[in-house]
């Protein structure tokens, strides 16, 4: 592995959907400051996959708030979510809008059972991923973190699986990092944590799990400084990847010393 | 012609579904139409035709996660 960093990101790509990614970095596009500086987080977040939501037009104001007026116009790769489904009906009926629109065939199914957690419903999340997945829809399903579960997603033909680090929005971080690694050991298709990441640690900690990926929206747009928690979030991806990589050393409970050399100390 | 949009009563002047996005100033953006739960192509709206009381959905992308 070439340690400058466009080539670790070049070798070493992300494949989704038969789409090759050189970001393994997915950003929101809700809830910036201002349409400014999204597009200075998207960016130098140099992700290449944006997530968006589907609502009905304001007619009172057809003009407001269509999100891809604002956006600098480049080869990004358009995710849509399902949000405000709460069955796989209305998950589906959602993605074919989406697909609809001619922007994608991706669609991220996130079924959404309780107002106040926001987790996701995990019998309604298989059951969409299943009738989409065979649409033809690039499905990614945003759902809990039970390795069972999302074994079962990725049978049902999701092309990534998006197990949540902690509720959206919580900034939490990885509530059970035992359950990722079991995730990320048994997958055949790519990880990617979505949702309840709040800083760099928690996004290098995803990685160092040995996650594909991460899809952030809140920790980024809400950050006092959107553009710059961008930059820091693509750095720890890239460190957390590295690290991943490179193979860390085994936690012991007592210390070694970094010098070696025993029988050549110097004392007496 | 008496329809329901997105939910909501509307009496406007429309024969065709495209006559509804002209009122709306619709036409040049990313907008998906459905009628009476079936999705309505773009090339499709100049011929789609409207009765009273159709239940309208125009949907279009927004930030989110």
């Amino acid at each position: 592995m070439a340690l400058d960093g466009t080539d670790a990101t070049v070798q070493d790509p992300l494949v989704i959907g038969g789409k090759t990614l050189t970001s393994r970095f997915f950003l929101g596009t809700g809830r910036y400051p201002n349409p400014y500086v999204q597009n200075e987080a998207i960016r130098i977040s140099e992700a290449e996959v944006l997530t968006f939501a589907i609502r009905r037009i304001n007619l009172d104001e057809p003009e407001d708030d269509a999100i891809l007026h604002h956006l600098d116009f480049k080869p990004f790769t358009y995710l849509p979510n399902t949000s405000g489904a709460s069955t796989a009906e209305e998950a589906v009926r959602i993605a074919r809008m989406a697909r609809a629109s001619g922007l994608s065939d991706w669609i991220k199914v996130e079924i959404s059972a309780n107002e106040r957690t926001l987790l996701p419903d995990p019998l309604e999340t298989l059951r969409a991923t299943e009738i989409l997945a065979s649409e033809g829809f690039t499905v990614l399903p945003y759902t809990s973190d039970d390795p069972i579960l999302c074994k079962r997603l990725e049978e049902a033909g999701a092309a990534a699986v998006m197990p949540g680090g902690a509720p959206i929005g919580t900034g939490l971080g990885i509530l059970n990092p035992y359950n990722l690694g079991l995730i990320v050991e048994e997958a055949k298709v790519p990880i990617i944590v979505d949702a309840g990441l709040g800083s760099a640690a928690d996004v290098a900690q995803a990685m160092e799990l040995g996650a594909d990926g991460v899809l952030m929206n809140t920790p980024v747009a809400k950050a006092v400084d959107p553009v710059q928690m961008a930059y820091a979030m693509k750095l720890a991806i890239e460190a957390g990847r590295l690290s991943y990589l490179a193979g860390r050393i085994p936690k012991r409970k007592y210390a070694t010393a970094s010098s070696g050399y025993d029988e050549w100390k110097v004392k007496g | 012609m008496r329809l329901r949009i997105n939910g909501k009563p509307a009496d406007l002047e429309a024969t065709v579904l495209i006559d509804v996005m002209r009122h709306y100033g619709l036409l040049d953006q990313l907008v998906v139409a459905e009628i009476d739960g079936r999705i309505i192509d773009r090339t499709d709206w100049e011929m789609m035709p409207l009765v009273e009381e159709m239940r309208i959905e125009l949907v279009h992308f927004v930030g989110g996660g």
